[in-house]
């Protein structure tokens, strides 16, 4: 009798509940994944209006959301926001360069094609579910493709800064750290940003 | 003053720009949305996976650490003897050892002398074998 109670009490030792770490990088999992949901949408919004292109866009998002969980998934969710921003950026950024230069390329090629990402946009691309009975959701529409238009024009760190400042509602120091730059640049940027679009919005708004 | 009129304005366009912006955010389409919920579970699937890779990767160091530390413990466990917290069941096991050893090796007091027992039985077994063979096969 003793003997199997010696094997038992050994026994429930090792049969204890499951360790630790696995239970961490679960609920870690579980924490990213809200985190992400909650940004994706923004985010997917926010790097559409800089490249215009949704499949872009979505390519963007999700590098950024897979360099976020793979690089920075274990350092503390207070600072995966400006983390992911700034990999989404980049992301950003990277691919308006390498657009930039095939563009290049293509104009040296003879007969080359137009690049299609110089194609006039249909501006019905851009209109998410507007209901024609819904005179208000297209005068929206309509007033977020001119902010769009604008934004564009702008030079990308000013739109990165107004973007981040104000739809994302970044303050100084969390844009500056998403933007890699110094408090007083994005302050300037920002400024910038703010006056173009006001000369280039301000009468038909 | 004109700091003041410009002011406002800039609030202004901030205010109806965020609101805007909102206003897109949650008239995106069912089909976008979608493909962004997939695009974050492949990403963290993907993440988990390299994550596993990285585990097992290092495989290799840890098993021959832990092939030379459970070499290093048997062995000193071999040398001087039973290792702390196994006392209980490696003693209930020697004790059913001795046990057994004794119910082998004991002789019953009515039986006599082992040998003289070992020899009675040589005779019988060769008194049945002899038996046996003379025996008509059936």
């Amino acid at each position: 009798m003793p003997r199997f109670a010696t094997l038992n009490a050994t026994w429930m030792v090792w049969d204890g509940p499951a360790p630790a770490p696995e239970g961490a990088v679960l609920e870690q999992t579980r924490e990213l994944d809200k985190f992400l949901a909650e940004i994706e949408r923004r985010a997917f919004r926010m790097a559409q209006i800089a490249l215009r292109d949704p499949d872009d866009a979505l390519d963007v998002v999700q590098d950024a959301m897979l360099k976020l969980a793979r690089n920075y998934g274990s350092r503390p969710s207070a600072e995966w926001r400006p983390l992911f921003f700034r990999i989404l950026q980049n992301g950003v950024r990277d691919l308006q360069r390498r657009r930039t230069v095939r563009k290049r390329f293509m104009t040296w090629l003879p007969g080359a094609k137009e690049d299609p990402d110089n194609e006039a946009q249909d501006p019905l691309d851009s209109v998410a579910d507007a209901s024609p009975s819904a005179p208000e959701r297209l005068m929206q529409d309509q007033a977020m493709q001119k902010l769009e238009a604008s934004l564009r024009e702008l030079p990308a760190r000013q739109r990165e800064a107004f973007m981040l400042r104000n739809f994302e509602g970044f303050d100084v120091a969390e844009t500056a750290s998403a933007m890699g730059c110094s408090e007083g640049s994005v302050k300037t940027h920002y400024s910038r940003a703010v006056h173009t679009l006001r000369e280039q919005l301000g009468e038909v708004w | 003053m004109i700091e003041r009129t410009l002011e406002p304005r800039q609030r202004e366009l901030e205010e109806r720009s965020r609101a805007l912006f909102q206003s897109s955010v949650d008239g995106l389409d069912m089909a976008t949305r979608s493909r962004l919920t997939r695009a974050r579970y492949a990403a963290l699937e993907a993440a988990g996976t390299s994550g596993r890779r990285a585990w097992l990767a290092r495989i290799p160091i840890w098993t021959s650490a832990a092939g030379v530390t459970a070499a290093a413990v048997l062995g000193f466990a071999l040398w001087f003897g039973t290792p702390a917290g196994h006392h209980g069941m490696m003693s209930a096991d020697s004790q059913m050892n001795l046990e057994d050893l004794d119910i082998v090796a004991s002789s019953d007091e009515n039986s006599g002398d082992a040998m003289e027992m070992l020899q009675d039985e040589i005779e019988f077994y060769d008194w049945a074998d002899k038996a046996a063979s003379t025996e008509p096969a059936a």
